[in-house]
């Protein structure tokens, strides 16, 4: 019904239009004037058309987006076509650019500073590469100790260590001979002949027998060992002896180490901290001399920290409720020398195997992983370490997937440190092996509850272990997915130089005052081989700071693709409000009506056949807006004219073309007759 | 009148179209702007214009806002990073070689002969008789002693220090109970300090020292400082290690160097330093190949035996590796190799490019530093460790007088000694511990925008082999000295190798992160974005407030006019207006073709124009035009409002 007057009335308005352009607005009464110009300023042909198509038609032609209106206003249908493809590219083109710049918005740009500024020293962290002193321990570990020695003796047939500093020593060896070995029954050593995997070597007992174990290589999966003839081991079993994995090693060397320090944990697990931290060295006797930023310090300006694998160690410049040393010259004189005594008569021979002293410079509340990171320094050497500091800071979620501190990793941290991935992984592999064997291993922190693994409460545990770490190398404990990188961190790049110390010519002053000072803690005349210098400072206070920045931000994605709206169809926000307005609202609207009067028609019809005038009079308001007279008010409102009293006096008011238009509507001939007209 | 006439001539030449009113004037602005929103306030019904002037307000107001942090944004002068890795041929680094100790003993022995006895006396006073071997019989010259004393501090009793001279052995402090003369003090109960006065000994501190050995090697080092800063540089120089005594070999490349190669430079602390490839009279050398081969190799001699016993404990070679031209600061910088050693040096050049102002603080060539660069003398560059120097340096001269030995003198001044300076040590000694001073300094001082640095990669090996030994030492000894005896040793012998690494540059150049074309399209994108519009777009909105000006200037005086009208006419009463003349004033005269204006209209004003002087010509038709307007403007202007 409402779909009949509708391709009249455009037409009508057109004409209308183009009349107004054609005639000479002189010839034109004064009242006549305005109203074309109202017509003209005012197309009141809005998004109220009747419908979807007339809609269409007036969006393309009054849109402000550029293809739409190419379309309307060009002739053939190749070329119309043609504008439309192009439009629509220049759509698909926009999305696509858009989804670009939306994919991209988390990427960060970075950004290199370098400061020239006073810089907060490190925490430095020195440890002796021996934890206890040897006098001190050996106690405990004499019977380790002897069965060491005798399976060394059983299959390399060396009997008597001869080193020159431990005569004292060697009257222990024959001691305990008759004693049963109890290391070596928990986990006998043995030896393998190549490609006869089957059958092993006892160490201690020298014969032969059969191993029905899985062999496993250590490093097995890196490289291949071709040449060795013999391969050495130990067996490790589970409980109850049928489980048993023997892990090989192509030398004796790597195999005992690693046997003794298997047993060398078992055996101080057990033992009190305290009483751990009274058998290794006092910070009085590790540091002879200090000196910091030109003036003195002494042991109280350190703090001890107790590892499990390297005994007592000493970090300068992390004295808690005190303030951070800074430094504010670069060169060694204005950072931290050291004099380190290192006896090595008391070192542990089968424990460790080099002389010297450990150094990690790391922050403040950070976590020195002493066996893990650190440089390690000479006796009768002077090393000097120069410093560079980098500071990186990276953008934690959504930008990469680190943490800034604990509260988004689900593991419990069992050091008293910040957050570092390396803090996270350890702490994931002790709550692992808490979970499966039951105790924790000795050279990391005791988590809440548990227990150092020793043979008394876990027999088996070493073979756990074992297991536990091969499935930690293999990723398959699920740590490495767990923890994540940390956002910032501070990183020191050394420059480390050695130099003899002391030179020839100093050395016997040197020496002898030395002494003189340690004469308190050391009862002896030092050598030169005892001590170690160490210097530690900033070679310039240029600290570079690598940021991670975000490289979009909300107004740059906005701009951009307005940048692409604009290059592709001159469009912007407003375009796209017209066609919610126009695709969604009208078209919505114009349907609804169109099914209103559809139903409207229907019912009516049904209700009364014999009255085909009943529908007429809402119908004659159907398109309100093509009413001319009452768009006439507006105007007049809208520019606020005095109500002239003469306003009335000239011409009649305008015939109601709506009246005759919908009277049309209904008679076809009239449409006819008005389409040719135009054209 | 006639300021009225020229302003409504020139209004009419400005504006053909936009109106009279300010309401013809924004319609036709709205109309015909190319801005998307306008538009829609006045094509569109009632609700529909109200919903479209909130957006308009709004998407404008968001405009302006945004364009607010992009030039914000732009203003902050942010900086991006580009970095570059690689091999290119490059020059070769300068390299200075210095040897640990500054003079060579057998040439020096004659000034320090009184120190080095008093040293040996103090370290038997220190020790004890049963640790000394020296006999205190000879005589010593106290006059060095007595400037600046070592003293015992015995703190066994905190609230009483004891303080007791190392030579006398009377108490100063509270005397009661002494301790035996023979040996003062063992190291438990005592701590070694140094006695520093001022003001002819009136004012003294005490510099206190956890360890006696500190306590002596600074004591010396300041005694030694004293005495040869008395001595002029040329006999310093001639103290010091001769090239041809230092550099055995020097093989550049291919190419064969000797130590002529080398620009001797003093340095106070490492006596003469030689500097290879300086770039100070000649081109630097390029490296064009990374390697082992293509880089610098050098075979020194440290000669161990003839070095100052008490000065340096450490022994070695010295060196640095800095851009060419600039002073080389080897205590701060430079790494120490190891006699009987060989020390490879892998280097990557790592170089840092800063835009300079107003992107990031930093100076091109420190001719914007408050500070004067002491170290312009060796005509090298500005780096901030010369800043940081010089700085000291003229802190030290402003505070005690006289400059310390260790840094380059400005102009007229003498270095600090004992006979001319009595305070000074006292006075450096505050100094140097005094952070105020060296955060003055770093204030003061700004870092260069090049900032080049030499990644080293070091490793060691021992050198020469046990094999290898006797000849190696046999060709060079016969080289230098010209002798058939072995004059070298292991002690003193040190080789070199550096060279540049498979990728020997590391560039890091900043760039302007948001230069202007960025902030354009920023801004483009934004208003483009939020209501399509352009720069065009800006002028036409500003041609509308021009015009909003002009109406503005119009009707005031229109105003005016009509109040002296009011005021000369007031008996006056004219015929009403018609309606036609009322809505013609209305409309768009602009619009209107000009042919449009004489006719019809001319017969309807003269009466309203001049209506008491009838016969009159008929007036300029501008102006015709204008006047009715402007009286009824102002009337409808109220009626408006």
């Amino acid at each position: 019904m409402g779909a009949g007057p509708s391709p009249l009335e455009p037409w009508l308005l057109r004409l209308r239009d183009a009349l107004a352009l054609v005639c000479p607005i002189l010839t034109m009464a004064p009242g006549e004037k305005i109203k074309a110009k109202i017509k003209k300023n005012l197309p009141v042909t809005g998004p109220q058309a009747p419908n979807i198509k007339e809609l269409m038609q007036w969006y393309c032609l009054n849109t402000n987006t550029h293809g739409c209106r190419r379309i309307v206003v060009s002739r053939g249908r190749l070329r119309r076509l043609l504008w439309i493809l192009f439009t629509l590219t220049a759509v698909a083109l926009i999305f696509w650019q858009c989804a670009l710049l939306i994919s991209s918005f988390y990427t960060v740009s970075v950004s290199i500073k370098v400061h020239f500024q006073k810089l907060d020293f490190p925490a430095v962290t020195i440890c002796n590469i021996n934890p206890y002193k040897y006098s001190a321990v050996r106690h405990l570990l004499a019977d380790l100790e002897q069965e060491t020695r005798a399976a060394l003796k059983t299959l390399y047939g060396f009997s008597e260590i001869t080193s020159r500093k431990r005569r004292e020593a060697q009257s222990w060896s024959s001691v305990r001979k008759g004693t049963d070995p109890k290391f070596l029954n928990l986990a006998p050593l043995m030896a393998f002949e190549k490609g006869d995997t089957g059958k092993a070597r006892d160490f201690f007992t020298g014969r032969k027998r059969k191993v029905n174990a899985r062999i496993i290589h250590k490093a097995s999966d890196v490289m291949h060992i071709h040449n060795s003839k013999e391969v050495v081991g130990f067996q490790l079993c589970s409980n109850d002896t049928s489980d048993c994995a023997v892990y090989t090693f192509s030398s004796g060397v790597n195999a005992i180490q690693e046997w003794y320090k298997l047993h060398y944990m078992n055996i101080m697990a057990q033992v009190s901290q305290e009483k751990k931290i009274n058998m290794s060295y006092s910070a009085d006797e590790l540091l002879v001399t200090c000196f910091f930023d030109g003036v003195s310090c002494d042991a109280r300006n350190f703090t001890l920290f107790h590892h499990p694998m390297y005994g007592n160690c000493y970090t300068f410049n992390n004295r808690q409720n005190e303030t951070i040393l800074s430094t504010s010259m670069g060169g060694s004189e204005f950072g931290l020398q050291v004099i380190l005594y290192i006896n090595e008569e008391e070192y542990n021979p089968f424990l460790v195997s080099s002389t010297g002293a450990k150094v990690i410079i790391h922050r403040q509340d950070e976590y020195p992983f002493v066996e893990d990171v650190g440089t390690e320094i000479e006796t009768a050497m002077a090393t000097s370490i120069g410093m560079h500091l980098t500071e990186s800071f990276k953008l934690s979620d959504p930008y990469s997937q680190c943490t800034e501190d604990w509260s988004d990793v689900q593991i419990t941290n069992i050091y008293n440190a910040t957050y570092s991935l390396q803090i996270c992984l350890h702490s994931c592999f002790q709550a692992k092996m808490v979970e499966n064997c039951g105790c924790a291993q000795y050279s990391q922190p005791l988590p809440r509850g548990a227990d150092y693994c020793n043979y008394q409460q876990h027999p088996n545990w070493m073979y756990c272990y074992y297991q536990l770490h091969q499935a930690f190398v293999r990723e398959e404990l699920g740590c490495q997915s767990v923890c994540k990188e940390a956002c910032s961190f501070k990183e020191w790049t050394l420059t480390t130089s050695l130099a003899q110390w002391p030179s020839e010519v100093s050395e016997k002053w040197l020496l002898s005052i030395l002494t003189w000072d340690q004469s308190q803690q050391i009862k002896k005349k030092l050598n030169k081989t005892d001590l170690a210098k160490l210097l530690i400072f900033y070679k310039d206070l240029n600290q570079r700071s690598i940021m991670e920045n975000p490289a979009n931000s909300i107004e740059q994605l906005l701009s951009n693709i307005g940048g692409q709206l604009g290059l592709w169809m001159s469009c912007s926000v407003v375009c796209v409000i017209e066609i919610i307005e126009v695709f969604f609202i009208d078209s919505l609207s114009i349907i609804a009506r169109h099914q209103w009067h559809k139903a409207k028609g229907w019912w009516a019809r049904r209700r009364a056949p014999a009255c085909p005038e009943a529908p007429r009079a809402p119908q004659g308001r159907d398109n309100p807006s093509l009413d001319i007279d009452d768009d006439l008010p507006t105007f007049t409102s809208a520019l606020s004219l005095p109500p002239a009293p003469g306003s009335q006096v000239p011409g009649t008011p305008p015939p109601r073309y709506n009246t005759l238009r919908l009277e049309r509507a209904f008679s076809s001939q009239l449409t006819d007759t008005q389409v040719p007209a135009e054209s | 009148m006639h300021v009225k006439k020229y302003l409504l001539k020139g209004l009419h030449r400005l504006q053909k179209g936009p109106g009279y009113t300010y309401k013809e004037l924004l319609v036709w602005y709205c109309d015909n702007t190319n801005t998307h929103g306008p538009k829609r306030i006045i094509c569109e019904g009632p609700k529909k214009k109200a919903m479209w002037f909130v957006l308009t307000l709004l998407f404008t107001s968001l405009v302006c806002w945004q364009w607010g942090l992009f030039i914000k944004t732009y203003l902050n002068w942010e900086v991006s990073v580009s970095l570059s890795i690689g091999f290119k041929t490059m020059d070769f680094p300068a390299v200075t070689i210095c040897n640990a100790s500054p003079f060579q003993y057998s040439k020096v022995q004659h000034l320090l002969k009184d120190l080095d006895e008093l040293m040996e006396a103090v370290l038997g006073r220190i020790l004890g008789p049963e640790l000394s071997q020296v006999n205190d019989t000879r005589a010593l010259n106290l006059s060095i002693w007595h400037h600046t004393p070592l003293v015992f501090i015995n703190e066994q009793n905190p609230h009483h220090p004891v303080v007791l001279d190392l030579f006398e052995d009377n108490f100063n402090g509270s005397a009661s109970n002494s301790p035996a003369p023979g040996r003062p003090c063992s190291a438990h109960r005592c701590k070694v300090a140094m006695r520093l006065c001022s003001h002819n000994g009136t004012t003294c501190t005490f510099r206190n020292f956890s360890s006696a050995t500190q306590a002596v090697t600074e004591w010396y080092t300041l005694q030694a400082t004293n005495i040869f800063a008395q001595v002029p540089n040329q006999e310093l120089v001639a103290m010091g290690y001769p090239a041809e005594r230092l550099i055995l070999a020097c093989l550049f490349g291919a190419e064969p160097c000797n130590y002529r190669n080398f620009t001797p430079i003093f340095h106070p602390d490492y006596g003469n330093c030689y500097i290879f490839n300086w770039g100070m009279t000649e081109k630097a050398l390029p490296s064009a190949n990374p390697g082992t081969e293509f880089g610098l190799k050098l075979i020194l001699d440290m000669g161990q035996e003839d070095y100052v016993p008490f000065l340096t404990s450490t022994a070695g070679a010295r060196l640095m590796l800095h851009e060419q031209r600039s002073y080389p600061f080897i205590k701060e910088e430079g790494i120490y190799a190891m006699a009987g050693m060989e020390t490879s040096i892998g280097v990557l050049v790592d170089k840092l490019q800063r835009k300079g102002e107003p992107y990031s603080q930093c100076t091109k060539n420190g001719s914007d530093v408050p500070i004067q660069n002491l170290y312009s003398n060796y005509n090298t560059t500005y780096s901030i460790q010369a800043c940081i120097r010089s700085c000291f340096q003229e802190h030290m001269i402003r505070e005690c007088g006289c400059g310390h030995y260790l840094y380059p003198l400005p102009h007229k001044r003498k270095y600090c000694n004992n006979q001319e300076f009595p305070d000074w040590a006292h006075c450096y000694s505050a100094l140097r511990i005094s952070l105020a001073q060296r955060e003055t300094c770093i204030y003061a001082c700004k870092e260069s925008c090049n900032d080049t640095q030499y990644k080293m990669t070091i490793s060691m090996a021992v050198w020469p082999s046990e094999a290898s030994e006797d000849w190696i030492f046999h060709v060079l000894s016969q080289e230098r000295d010209q002798s058939s005896n072995i004059t070298l040793s292991r002690k003193g012998i040190v080789k070199l190798n550096i060279y540049f690494q498979e990728f020997n540059y590391r560039t890091i150049e900043e760039s302007a992160a948001n230069n202007i074309v960025w902030l354009l399209s920023n801004l483009g994108g934004q208003f483009g974005f939020w209501m399509g519009g352009s720069v065009l777009c800006l002028i036409e909105f500003g041609e509308i407030i021009i015009d909003f000006v002009w109406i503005t200037i119009i009707k005031l005086v229109a105003l005016a006019k009509s109040v002296r009208q009011k005021q000369a006419q007031a008996r006056y009463e004219g015929p009403p207006p018609t309606v036609a003349e009322l809505v013609e004033a209305h409309t768009n005269f602009g619009f209107q073709p000009d042919l449009a204006t004489p006719g019809p209209d001319v017969g309807a004003y003269p009466h309203e124009q001049n209506p008491p002087i009838p016969g009159t010509p008929p007036p300029n038709y501008d102006s015709l035009r204008l006047q009715p307007l402007d009286v009824i403007e102002s009337d409808s202007e109220g009626d408006a409002i």
